[in-house]
């Protein structure tokens, strides 16, 4: 039986330690936050499939129901508009995962024995959006499969290495908006609620299925420039295989944005739900 | 001389208000078990969050292992266990990659860890199920995983939250030598209970709360001993006798008669001495008398003297 008690000061992790090592415990804590979800993710394969068969439907629904109609809006092969957008969308549903996620978490008694750990308190948020964009990745390559084999092409590996890559990132930005929901709300049944609000609009009224300049003026200026529209047009460029810059700049000016507005709040949210 | 590992200086919470906690202190030594005793809403549970850093304190101050809970939070965190009254472990995980889990989390290093995990599951028996999803395991394995967890890093100060309510008597009995084993290899252990047979069994002391504020503290004999008084339990064949046995007895204080079981209850200072006077006067009576016993004070007795409506009230029915 090995009852050794530390004296205080040799215990592991006691120490108020340098920026560098909280820094280092930051990211190792994420390591196991993350390892965690996981985990679970696996043990729930339902949510990925969930994630895929609604943008496989979306896929579905909008090239051969309502592709016809929209289609020649949009100037070029409607698969090849349609795609990128379900991608971003998809990675925008992922999001909302995080948030319900997390409000279930922080409903069930693991969130106070996080709490009273020697650890990162961020790290709890922050392991499961780094655990979400994983199973967004997943979700992305299955949908681009599916999508190829309906006919979609990639203009350029890199291009379409580089698309996944601008789609994650969204869907990551957008997880930490579901977070900062989550910690403030903590009931899971609001959380799915309150996602409708920011969920659909963002996804309708948007770039992704149609041209916004199909819809009326009132409602152009945001569906131009909403984060959901940025993103579909940039991953357009990227899929394309003629990338223009001034898109993809301006997606990862809205990520950034996003993560420099809810990473701070979605931490402080959780620490102090007040 | 052992060491205070943890100590409550003059703790103090309220909710709007409501003072849940009102000037409470006391002091946990390494190996010491000490049980905080009292009813629903007494103020145990934001006690213990207080010590454990889940709860701001609102006045007074508190240490663990020396270090401030207040200012120190970080520094207390590493040196604390804490079970709380909510299961505490992930429902997904199995009990063996929550272990890993927490382990992780509290920085201990990965060559060392997986033998530990194999140590504690074999320590605490938990072989059977450990390779289970919590979401399987019965009340009591999952209680155990809860309290177990909070050993993982082998911290100098452990606090349990009604560590075993709902469970039944056996799994109960095996918590109970888990939590004396602790307290043998030098933990300093913060029980919260509203079993007094667990308190009476485990604690080395007991500070009795009720309304946030100290009613009582001390080892469960010096309360016992307290309170001073044996009492005569008499029960009596025919209801319609109790009136004219009061009146017999009526000399003696306190006697308390319950007409649904038709029993007297005589609390005495010298036990056999009066006890065997009461006997004879009732028989003399003509009184039949079914049973009796002379019982031992509990520490229910102390409990419900000092705590809840009558103490408040400042006297006893």
């Amino acid at each position: 039986m090995s009852t050794t008690i530390f004296a205080p000061a040799e215990r592991p992790g006691f120490a108020e330690s340098s920026f560098i090592a909280r820094v280092r415990e930051a990211m190792q804590d994420t390591a196991t936050v993350t390892w965690r979800d996981m985990v679970r993710t696996a043990r729930q394969p339902e949510m990925l499939t969930f994630a895929v068969v609604m943008g496989v439907f979306f896929l579905l629904l909008f090239n051969y129901v309502f592709g016809g109609a929209i289609g020649a809006g949009t100037g070029v092969d409607y698969i090849t508009f349609l795609v990128p957008g379900v991608l971003v969308i998809t990675a925008l549903q992922g999001a909302q995962q995080t948030s319900l996620g997390l409000a279930a978490d922080l409903a069930e008694g693991v969130a106070d024995r996080f709490r009273s750990l020697p650890m990162n308190q961020g790290a709890v948020i922050a392991g499961r959006t780094v655990a979400d964009a994983a199973r967004n990745l997943a979700g992305l390559i299955l949908l681009a499969m599916v999508a190829m084999v309906m006919g979609f092409r990639f203009g350029s590996l890199v291009g379409g290495i580089a698309a996944i890559g601008l789609t994650l990132a969204v869907g990551f930005a957008f997880s930490w908006l579901g977070a900062a929901i989550a910690a403030k709300v903590r009931n899971q049944e609001m959380v799915g609620m309150l996602s409708m609000f920011w969920l659909f609009p963002l996804m309708l009224a948007s770039s992704a299925f149609a041209p916004p300049e199909s819809m009326p003026g009132w409602l152009q200026g945001f569906a131009t420039h909403q984060p959901i529209s940025v993103a579909a047009d940039a991953v357009r460029s990227l899929t394309s295989g003629d990338p223009a810059g001034g898109d993809v700049l301006y997606a990862l000016a809205w990520v950034v944005g996003m993560l420099v507005v809810f990473i701070p709040l979605s931490s402080r949210l959780y620490r102090n739900p007040g | 001389m052992r060491t205070v590992v943890i100590e409550a200086d003059h703790l103090r919470k309220s909710y709007g208000d409501t003072i849940a906690v009102n000037d409470l202190s006391f002091t946990v030594t390494a190996g010491e078990v000490v049980g905080l005793l009292g009813p629903n809403g007494a103020g145990k549970t934001s006690t213990i969050n207080m010590l454990t850093t889940l709860l701001p304190i609102d006045g007074g101050s508190a240490r663990v292992g020396g270090c401030d809970v207040a200012t120190r939070p970080r520094a207390v965190r590493s040196q604390i266990g804490l079970a709380g009254q909510t299961a505490a472990a992930d429902e997904m995980l199995t009990a063996r990659e929550n272990l890993k889990l927490f382990g992780r989390l509290y920085k201990i290093p990965k060559s060392e860890l997986l033998a530990l995990v194999d140590e504690i599951i074999e320590r605490f028996r938990m072989s059977d199920y450990a390779d289970r999803p919590v979401s399987t395991l019965s009340g009591g394995q999952r209680r155990r995983l809860d309290i177990v967890a909070a050993l993982v890093s082998n911290p100098p100060a452990l606090f349990l939250d009604e560590p075993t309510t709902g469970l039944d008597p056996r799994t109960r009995n095996e918590l109970w030598e888990t939590i004396e084993d602790l307290a043998a290899g030098g933990t300093a252990v913060v029980l919260t209970t509203q079993y007094l047979e667990e308190a009476d069994r485990l604690a080395d002391h007991i500070v009795m709360i009720d309304g946030g504020r100290v009613v009582a503290r001390g080892t469960p004999r010096q309360l016992k001993a307290q309170l001073k008084r044996d009492v005569l339990e008499v029960h009596l064949v025919s209801g319609s006798d109790l009136e004219g046995a009061l009146a017999l007895i009526g000399d003696m204080p306190e006697v308390a008669a319950d007409r649904a079981t038709n029993e007297l209850h005589v609390p005495i200072g010298d036990g056999a001495g009066t006890s065997l006077q009461i006997l004879r006067r009732l028989d003399d009576a003509g009184i039949k008398i079914a049973d009796f016993q002379l019982r031992r004070p509990t520490l229910d007795d102390v409990f419900l003297t000092l705590t809840g409506p009558a103490a408040a009230k400042g006297g006893s029915e």
